[in-house]
């Protein structure tokens, strides 16, 4: 199964979705005449597109996966993956799904919002800061298609607890070693540890976190602490500073909890002395090269310039005309 | 003696007359020639404003073959453009006697060509308009620019190559402007004066004419193998299969010189039949030019060998699909046309004393001129269309060329502006360079008189000799020795 | 984290998205000037979306997407897209191994750079390099070599070689000499053979090289790793459209590239543990696109005996009265 995650930057972003090409402006180089042709094969396009094609077609089978997320910002997320049934009988990513998406407080279902898939099938929505939990303190999302045009009815629901992480480390720790503490939020505010969960340890990149070693996950002792020590020589940036990440991943009672933390772990990147030096492919020519054709043609317009030279020289002759047979 | 200096002058008169005539008036046919020619850059004209205005998706270039048959034409009038230097600096630097007559119109067809083959890139751009931004921000690492530097460098140097004989000769079209027709005549007057420079035939100024040409005619030979040498380098400077050769350089310095020589027959030819000038231009330079081609031809194909038979032998994966496109292709048969028909066979032909006859050899450069152009064609659009990466699943039009009726009409223009330029150039300015022809009549001239003082001298001395020792013997006449 | 696309109640959030864009891709003084915003705004109540925006030193900031909202920057200056980003080195690693060809990376691509359809900055090839070995598919963008020899040849520097690696074209410069295009020997760039077709979203868009539009006539255009894209903090379209993880994308200083779930790898053994390779290697261009060989595929192979030459898509020349015909 693909990997559902937020932490990155997954998503594609569309641009703003408007009828390509024979829009309202007609093409301004074309003649009157093609411009009225154009207008009569616009007419039969909007004809034949305006008519929805899902109309005829057969609801497809749908499900839906669920998983939450909370991200360093403490921000909470909800995300559904909606798979389809194809011709073929396997499930694939169902694209343009209306996601209907519920908090459920006390045995009632309160609607967050409607959402629809991306071409990945996948749909997000933020949840509030204070959930409303249930007995065992744990809130409950359900996902829902309902009623969509496309797509079979389908819900899934999730119900997770609260959990919290704090990054305990000395940002100038030659050791670069990282604590991180897992605790849940009991009833009475205080933060209890909670033992034997899995935290992973990741590194801040570009475009999302990396796994900061090939084994970076680490248990909580009863103290509610991982500890890990991240390897020497991992690239930061021009100050060798470095962002890092624990996580709890896939908790089966907590979800997706994330947070980090900047450190100074990292290599210095070696800030380029000169990204443009002289080059062929660079706006400025190496020196050799510049020199070669300014010789070679240099030589040869000096040349030219003492033969216009002579041509000047010509005219302005003084010497009288003796006779046309004068040259020897 | 008397009576020799006169026959002398009378001769050198002749030969005047016979240069100028053609300035004199524009006949019937001069003008028809002139109209067409017009009309076919009416049209080029025409197609090209459509060009402009539509862009060049309306000429059968397509996105693998970016380059057609404009940048073809480009190389192969600049390859024509050789001519001038190589008959004209080459054979004055020999000091061949017979290049007298013909020098003009070489370095004419080295100034027009290379005017026009100038004008195809800048045809086959984008954005012309924008055409500034080559002196605004103009890199020196493009070989195109090194293309602009030494065309540029080239049309300058071959301009006064051209220029600089013509000055006694325009001296003299001033002088007997009277004979002139009545039209025009302001204009000429003033043309022909300007031109002149001030021309007085004095000492210093025929001694600084003879240094200057000396100079122009050295300098000038390697300006024009670097021009050509550098259009080369606009395809071997690139990793395109076919064109990523080193000897690519040598290779279209060899095809320009093989193919300039031929069009300077073509232009000998033209000249000696519409301007009667066979007195002149005689079969005996026909035959000599026929030489000089056929020795550029064996250097032609020499390197033609070079380019094809090393990477043949090898066949490397890009490479040997384009080659065997060639050889067994969807190309082979105007590849091998253009080997056997316009390199082997030229060969052949002016191997033989009877090919190199006036319209033998005509009719051979022309085969040659022709091959040569489509040569050209040949280089740039077969490797275009063997990129590194499959051509698949592209729009129908991207995957093959054959230029189309734009391209056609705007290179025919080009042709024509070629066309008209000589042809006003001759209607305006003697096609040959009428004191060097002088200067060979005075030098055999004088060499005759010389030979006859020496033959008199050598006959008086044997007499005497022989009346001194054995007045019995009777006197020796002498052979004929000359230096 | 991005919901414009899967919000229902708020279309004008696509509007929304568009001046984000530009605010992130903004100048030393837009980046500043959204940060100091959001140290002094404290009224206004934040959306919970985070943008990330870089700015022209380089510097990543985090913020809230309501904060930026308010400003209409025009992207970077020509200057500074000819610049790039500083102290960063873009790679992208292509796995040949998770390719099934579906073609999503040009979809998304076309999108994104408002491509007629008979280009593609992103190619996806049908490959077999001899009769007995595997064939592949072969998605195949701009290498963006470190030795470019299409910038090499440009007489007029309107393609240059940026310091984070990028190859861009200036085509307000740019003379349609096609220098450029015969030079690259992978068939990268395209050129814009007549008018391009208007589209109504393009109006009133500001030229910028990072972004290529709105084109123009007779100039040559090509995969720009979508540097807008990047200064937003984004993967460029191919990478995030790819159902398949199969493109990474990422900074060659940091060691990381990241596809398009999410999964963040180390770039330097990505390419060991897999045998990655660059492309005509022996071209010596550099490029800064390595793949990994097909090696354990899960999708079927491309049918090589299936291969058109032609495609049935009409290509985009457009001419004026005359027909534009064949002789």
């Amino acid at each position: 199964m693909k990997i559902i995650s937020i932490y990155e930057y997954p998503l594609i972003q569309d641009r703003p979705v408007k009828k390509k090409g024979l829009g309202s402006k007609p093409l301004a180089t074309l003649s009157s005449f093609l411009k009225i042709k154009l207008l009569i094969v616009l007419a039969f396009a909007v004809m034949f597109f305006s008519r929805t094609p899902a109309m005829a077609q057969e609801k497809k089978e749908s499900s839906i996966e669920m998983a939450y997320f909370k991200k360093a910002d403490l921000t909470k997320w909800a995300v559904a993956i909606v798979t389809a049934k194809n011709t073929d009988g396997k499930f694939i990513p169902a694209k343009n799904a209306r996601v209907s998406f519920y908090i459920q407080d006390s045995n009632e279902l309160q609607l967050l919002k409607n959402v629809y898939t991306d071409n990945k099938g996948k749909a997000l929505v933020q949840l509030r800061k204070e959930m409303p939990l249930d007995t065992g303190r744990a809130f409950v999302v359900v996902a829902k298609i309902e009623n969509d045009s496309l797509y079979e009815d389908a819900n899934e629901k999730i119900r997770f607890k609260e959990a919290n992480i704090t990054i305990k480390l000395n940002p100038h720790d030659t050791s670069r070693t990282a604590t991180a503490v897992v605790t849940e939020t009991g009833k009475d505010g205080t933060e209890k540890p909670l033992k034997d969960i899995k935290v992973n340890f990741y590194v801040q990149r570009l475009f999302g976190s990396m796994p900061a070693a090939e084994d970076y996950s680490v248990n909580t002792d009863e103290n509610g602490e991982a500890v890990f020590t991240y390897a020497k020589g991992i690239p930061g940036d021009t100050a060798g500073l470095l962002t890092v990440a624990a996580r709890l991943d896939d908790n089966e009672q907590y979800g997706n909890v994330e947070n980090k933390a900047s450190t100074s772990w990292g290599t210095h990147l070696m800030v380029e002395k000169d990204p443009f030096p002289r080059a062929l492919w660079e706006p400025y020519a190496p020196l050799p090269l510049i020199l070669t054709i300014s010789t070679l043609f240099g030589g040869v317009w000096l040349t030219y310039f003492f033969i216009f030279n002579q041509m000047r020289k010509i005219k302005n002759d003084k010497q009288v005309k003796t006779g046309i047979e004068q040259k020897q | 003696m008397v009576n020799e200096r006169l026959n002398l002058e009378k001769e050198i008169e002749t030969v005047r007359e016979d240069c100028l005539k053609p300035t004199r008036k524009w006949g019937r046919s001069t003008k028809i020639w002139i109209g067409c020619l017009l009309i076919v850059i009416a049209w080029g004209l025409y197609c090209y404003i459509h060009q402009l205005r539509a862009g060049l998706g309306v000429t059968a270039m397509r996105n693998y073959v970016s380059w057609g048959l404009y940048i073809s034409t480009f190389v192969f009038f600049i390859g024509i453009s050789h001519s001038g230097t190589l008959v004209s600096a080459i054979l004055r630097i020999t000091k061949q006697e017979w290049r007298r007559p013909i020098t003009r119109s070489a370095e004419l067809l080295t100034f027009v060509s290379l005017l026009f083959g100038g004008i195809m890139p800048i045809i086959d751009l984008g954005r012309p308009d924008r055409i500034a931004n080559l002196v605004i921000f103009g890199r020196v690492q493009s070989p195109l620019m090194w293309d602009i530097i030494s065309i540029c460098t080239y049309f300058v140097g071959s301009s006064v190559f051209l220029f600089l004989p013509m000055i006694p000769d325009m001296a003299l079209c001033r002088d007997r402007l009277t004979v002139c027709d009545t039209r025009f005549r302001k204009f000429k007057k003033w043309l022909y004066t300007k031109m002149a420079i001030g021309w007085k035939g004095t000492k210093s100024q025929w001694h600084r004419l003879e240094k200057s040409m000396t100079v122009m005619t050295i300098i000038i030979i390697p300006v024009a193998v670097s021009v050509h040498t550098v259009v080369s380098y606009i395809f071997a400077m690139t990793l395109r299969p076919g064109w990523n050769s080193t000897v690519f350089g040598p290779y279209f310095v060899a095809g320009a010189l093989y193919s300039g020589s031929a069009g300077v027959i073509l232009g000998m030819a033209a000249f000696r039949k519409l301007y009667h000038l066979e007195k002149y231009i005689t079969p005996r330079h026909f035959d000599l030019m026929g030489r000089l081609v056929l020795a550029l031809t064996l250097i032609y194909a020499y390197l033609n060998l070079n380019e094809y038979w090393i990477p043949a032998y090898k066949m490397a994966t890009a490479e040997g699909h384009l080659l065997r496109d060639l050889f067994s292709g969807s190309y082979s048969i105007v590849f091998w046309t253009l080997q056997f028909g316009t390199v082997l066979l030229p060969i052949i032909i002016l191997s033989i004393p009877k090919g190199r006859k006036p319209l033998m050899l005509a009719i051979t450069c022309i085969i040659i001129v022709l091959g040569a152009w489509v040569k050209r064609y040949i280089i740039v659009v077969p490797t275009l269309l063997h990129p590194f990466m499959p051509i698949q699943e592209v729009p129908g039009d991207w995957s093959s060329y054959f230029p189309n009726y734009v391209e056609f009409s705007v290179t025919a223009a080009a042709l024509a502006g070629i066309f008209l330029v000589i042809t006003l150039f001759s209607k305006m300015f003697p096609m040959m360079a009428v004191w060097e022809v002088e200067d060979g009549i005075k030098i055999e001239h004088d060499k005759q008189r010389a030979i006859d003082i020496r033959i008199q001298r050598e006959a008086e001395e044997a007499r005497s000799r022989a009346l001194e020792t054995d007045p019995g013997i009777q006197p020796i006449k002498p052979d004929i020795i000359i230096g | 984290m991005e919901k414009e696309n899967n919000n229902l109640e708020k279309p004008s959030n696509r509007r929304n998205f568009l001046k984000v864009g530009l605010i992130a891709g903004g100048s030393i003084a837009a980046g500043t000037l959204a940060i100091s915003n959001i140290l002094s705004c404290n009224k206004k109540e934040g959306s919970g979306v985070k943008r990330t925006v870089f700015t022209q030193d380089g510097k990543v900031y985090t913020t809230d997407q309501s904060h930026l909202q308010d400003f209409e920057v025009p992207p970077v200056s020509n200057d500074e897209a000819r610049k790039g980003i500083p102290n960063k080195k873009f790679v992208m690693v292509i796995d040949e191994a998770k390719c099934d060809g579906c073609k999503k990376c040009t979809e998304a691509c076309q999108k994104m750079h408002y491509t007629e359809s008979d280009r593609e900055w992103i190619k996806v090839f049908k490959m077999q390099d001899a009769n007995a070995t595997a064939p592949y598919f072969f998605p195949k963008p701009c290498f963006h070599c470190d030795n470019p020899p299409c910038t090499k040849v440009c007489p007029v520097n309107a393609t240059f070689k940026r310091q984070d690696g990028i190859v861009l074209i200036d085509n307000v410069r740019c003379i349609g000499c096609r220098s450029c295009m015969v030079a690259c020997p992978y068939s990268t760039r395209f050129f814009n053979w007549s008018a391009p077709i208007e589209q109504p979203e393009l109006e009133g868009m500001t030229y910028s090289p990072e972004k290529g539009i709105p084109r123009r006539m007779g100039t040559v255009e090509k995969c720009d790793f979508c540097p807008d894209m990047i200064r937003q903090g984004k993967m460029p379209a191919c990478v995030s459209g790819c159902p398949m993880d199969a493109i990474y994308f990422g900074d060659q200083n940091e060691d990381a590239v990241t596809n398009a779930s999410g999964v963040t790898v180390k770039f330097s053994q990505l390419l060991e543990d897999n045998a990655g390779y660059r492309h005509l290697e022996e071209l010596g261009t550099e490029p800064r696109v390595y793949y990994l060989p097909p090696k354990n595929r899960k999708y079927p192979k491309p049918d090589m005996n299936n291969i058109d030459k032609k495609k049935a898509g009409k290509p985009v020349v457009k001419d004026l009265d005359m027909g534009n015909m064949q002789m």
